[in-house]
């Protein structure tokens, strides 16, 4: 599955400096169903280079971080169950940095 | 290390060890605490640590013992709780701090009454102790042998205490309904599921139980209520009411003394930490019960633990919670009534005078929530000319504080009527009660605008 | 905007203002989902109201916006602008800077400040420590090290902002503090014990008796809406933390406001209330306020506390004036301010404004 990740408000520093990541991620076992809470475990194995404290907590971002799904906020598509979809776009924006 | 596990669980005794060794030093006194590890009181006994707080580890054990009831005293004492002419009725939760409110409690008692026995003219009579245990199984889920094990705890650790004897009344939380509506229980169990919102939920159970200890109290002639509320959960309570909006009503349920109450309810163990009671139940062998109840995903839960990280990151952090919240008013019901009795000796009216709150600091008519009590700001007094309904659940739904209308009353009207339907009286008789308070208050407000006798006859 | 294949998965959920476009945002105010045009709206027509109900302007005056170059201040001057020529608020609006002397971070940032000068069209004003002090503060923390270093930046640039302020003539300044912000600072202070600023800490406008107030039109904006709100509009906010306290960047507290909101993201705003709430005598009042022999600048002492950290750091004695000096602080004991690091949020940002 094809998918674009963008990183930002600080995130993008947990990631090589790189804000936009185009990637494409292999379903395990042959399930043909990704949800974001599979994205953010991969997002985490993955992209995240240090201080993985401050993209996740338990099994679910850190409380401060915006999860867009196609620009649209992910509290209102179910947050770690909301379903993605081929050439999704998802967003990552912590609001903990800088004022 | 003085502890080693049972008894203390939640003491956090087990972290002792690297306690001890990355705390930073505290002060020059500190430092130099005892090489030999000796009390620094009696410089006798071996001192014992693991009872947390600036002072962990100074103390023996008996020095500690002696401190910790020496600030319950000096709570009582001073702020007039206990006179000899009282019968007070001890909440006992089966929990280490209200376990530590009956000992000590107790301990008062044994000494009043040696003094009783030792003294000639037998003029000063001894307090009478009453313990209540509420049974709150209608509306936890607690295993009903868990249960049946904690009354048993429960009256073994009343009944062993030494003369004077003390009645234990053992009282379903449902005893919030008259006896003779029969249904109680099932109308409790309905209000509680009707709370959507867990913190809701915790609270309202927060406001029953409290019901159920007046009614209690008042049935059985005891004249105040000794809750074991210790420094550490009055810091939590400080943060939780805060971040419920509760910013007004706060400084009302910190204090020594809270008489807005038919009975008033007292704290003596404010100035005493968690840390210190769980010592002390361990050293004294103590007996507690703990009932497992889930505080899971609630604001009271995360306020929990938020607190306990701060505390562990410095062992004062609770004590300046509480003493920053002492700092904001407090209302005029937080002391004790002026005692006229002229039993009462009168070194203790004076020193109640003298640790009394001043009278005139604070309005006394205060509007209270019906649901939880709380005065109410001024913001949050119904603005009536706004309401149009005349639904006594419309009207009590509006004479409640924005904080419970927000966790705990349904906002649907046909479900908060049925609410209000399955409320105990007393919840009820205090909306109509208030209501009443608060068109005299209206009145107040707009006197200037009314006419008075005189000039109406133009 | 994603097409069909965007609704129809998702069952299409309609903005609950318009009942046409998708909603985009689910406010953590209200609850309600919202479409991106009707957040806008809603977002600025809320921050009109707060500076109408509170009387934050009059037609007229010179408005400085302090700018870090971050998302609250970038947001802010962005629909400040859009407000007063949209209301025809008649204010002279500029963009105040401070430049810490940071390099790595603050140049940076201070590009971005660049950028929004031009963006918005707004006069911007940037005052350094260099010129107001002889240090930057890269040359401070080559004397001092990563110890104390906040301290002297959170009152160089407090005193600066002002100084900066007086060179434009400004008859106010604005910050960009949001609800999140307010609320770590009521329980800050609960936390503290420091009363006589949880009494002052909920105030919309400060300094009233100083010589140039500062206000906060964000104060009941929350901090996920700022950050929906930049990202949608694509605004050009800079967002690195200080090179100098890389970890410094929210404590316990902002990490529990943030798990609050999560399960009742009322609680920001109820924070505020409590605070704004709490009943406090009046004889708990902030010292008195005289004028620092030295500069000028107001200060409760003889000299102010810019002065006292100039003098030692001039003299090579950098620690003269570090320390707690303020009444009301619960426990003097030393490790306070070692504790007082991880339960503080943002030492480093605009926060100390």
């Amino acid at each position: 599955m094809q998918l674009t990740l963008e990183f930002g408000g600080g995130l993008e520093l947990l990631c090589d400096s790189k804000k936009i990541h185009n990637v494409n991620i292999e379903q395990h076992n042959g399930e043909d169903k990704l949800i974001m809470k599979d994205l953010l475990s991969w997002v985490q194995t993955n992209l995240i280079k240090e201080r993985p404290e401050m993209f996740m907590k338990g099994d679910t971002v850190r409380p401060g971080v915006l999860v867009l799904e196609n620009d649209c906020d992910w509290e209102l598509s179910g947050q770690l169950n909301t379903s993605l979809e081929d050439k999704d776009v998802v967003v990552f924006i912590s609001t903990l940095h800088g004022g | 290390m003085a502890c080693n596990g049972s008894g203390c669980q939640s003491g956090g005794c087990y972290k002792d060890e690297d306690a001890t060794c990355k705390q930073p030093p505290k002060s020059e006194e500190a430092d130099s605490k005892n090489p030999s590890n000796v009390c620094i009181k009696c410089k006798l006994n071996d001192a014992v640590s693991g009872y947390g707080g600036i002072d962990d580890g100074r103390f023996c054990a008996d020095c500690f013992k002696t401190n910790l009831f020496g600030k319950f005293r000096f709570a009582v004492t001073s702020n007039a709780m206990i006179t000899p002419t009282d019968k007070v009725l001890v909440a006992f939760s089966g929990g280490p701090s209200s376990r530590v409110a009956l000992q000590f409690v107790h301990d008062m008692q044994e000494r009043a009454q040696r003094n009783f026995d030792a003294s000639r003219d037998r003029s000063l009579p001894v307090f009478g102790v009453g313990v209540v245990f509420i049974d709150e199984s209608a509306v936890l889920p607690i295993p009903s042998n868990e249960m049946e094990e904690a009354v048993e705890v429960v009256s073994e650790v009343v009944s062993s205490l030494a003369p004077p004897r003390k009645e234990l009344h053992i009282v379903p939380i449902e005893t919030v309904y008259s006896s003779d509506s029969g249904d109680g229980k099932e109308r409790i169990t309905k209000v509680v599921n009707t709370v959507i919102d867990p913190t809701g939920r915790e609270d309202v159970l927060l406001c029953l139980r409290m019901l159920a200890l007046q009614k209690v109290a008042s049935e059985f002639g005891y004249n105040r209520i000794i809750l074991g509320s210790c420094i550490s959960r009055i810091a939590c309570h400080v943060i939780s009411a805060t971040v419920k909006g509760q910013g007004y009503s706060l400084p009302a349920d910190i204090q020594y003394v809270d008489a807005r109450w038919e009975v008033p309810v007292v704290l003596p163990l404010r100035d005493c930490f968690a840390q210190e009671i769980n010592m002390l139940c361990h050293l004294d062998g103590l007996k507690t019960v703990k009932l497992s109840t889930d505080l899971c995903s609630s604001i009271n839960g995360l306020v929990s633990s938020f607190v306990a990280l701060l505390q562990e990151e410095n062992p004062s952090r609770e004590s300046t919670i509480v003493r920053t919240a002492g700092k904001l008013t407090p209302f005029q019901f937080n002391r004790i009534p002026e005692i006229i009795d002229g039993n009462v000796p009168l070194a203790t009216r004076r020193r109640q005078k003298r640790y009394n709150l001043k009278s005139n600091e604070s309005v006394s008519s205060e509007s209270f929530c019906p649901l939880c009590n709380s005065p109410l700001d001024k913001s949050e007094i119904t603005d009536w000319s706004n309401i149009d309904s005349h639904r006594s659940s419309d009207i009590f739904y509006n004479t409640c504080c924005s904080s419970c209308r927000f966790q705990i009353l349904p906002s649907d009207s046909m479900a908060m009527e049925q609410f209000y339907m399955d409320l105990p009286q007393s919840v009820v008789g205090r909306a109509k009660q208030a209501n009443n308070g608060n068109l005299s208050l209206l009145r107040e407000q707009i006197q200037d605008y009314l006419l008075s006798d005189g000039e109406d006859e133009t | 905007m994603e097409g069909e294949g965007g609704e129809r998965k998702r069952g299409a959920r309609l903005c609950c203002v318009c009942k046409k476009s998708r909603a985009s945002v689910k406010r953590p105010k209200t609850l309600e989902q919202i479409c991106r045009e009707c957040f806008y709206d809603a977002f600025e027509s809320e921050i009109h109201q707060v500076i109408l109900e509170n009387q934050l302007f009059s037609p007229g005056e010179r408005v400085a916006i302090g700018a870090s170059g971050g998302k609250d201040s970038t947001v802010l001057a962005y629909v400040l602008s859009k407000l007063n020529r949209l209301h025809n608020y008649g204010l002279h609006l500029f963009l105040l800077s401070v430049d810490e002397g940071i390099t790595g971070y603050r140049d940076d940032s201070l590009e971005t400040v660049h950028r929004n000068q031009i963006q918005y069209g707004l006069p911007l004003k940037v005052v350094s420590y260099k010129d107001l002090y002889g240090w930057t503060m890269d040359e401070i923390v080559r004397v001092i090290g990563l110890k104390n270093n906040c301290t002297f930046c959170g009152v160089f640039r407090r005193q600066a902002l002002d100084r900066g302020a007086s060179l434009l003539k400004v008859d106010k300044v604005v910050t960009g503090h949001n609800a999140d912000d307010i609320a770590e600072t009521v329980l800050l202070n609960l936390l503290r014990g420091d009363v006589a600023r949880l009494s002052r800490c909920t105030s919309i406008t400060t300094g009233e008796d100083g010589p140039i107030p500062r206000c906060k039109p964000f104060k009941y904006t929350y901090e996920k809406e700022i950050v929906m709100y930049a990202y949608f509009k694509k605004l050009d906010y800079f967002s690195t933390e200080c090179i100098y306290s890389p970890n410094a960047y929210r404590g316990f507290a902002r990490e529990f406001i943030k798990d609050l909101e999560r399960i009742r993201p009322r609680a920001i705003l109820d924070i505020i209330k409590s605070g704004e709430n709490f009943r406090i005598s009046t004889s708990t009042k902030m010292p008195e306020q005289g004028t620092c022999e030295r500069c000028g600048y107001i200060s409760s002492q003889k000299w102010c506390k810019a002065c006292v950290l100039l003098d030692g750091l001039n003299r090579g004695l950098p620690k003269l004036g570090i320390g707690r000096s303020r009444g009301s602080v619960a426990s003097d004991n030393g490790n306070e301010s070692k504790v007082e690091k991880s339960i503080q949020g943002k030492q480093c940002t605009t926060l100390d404004f």
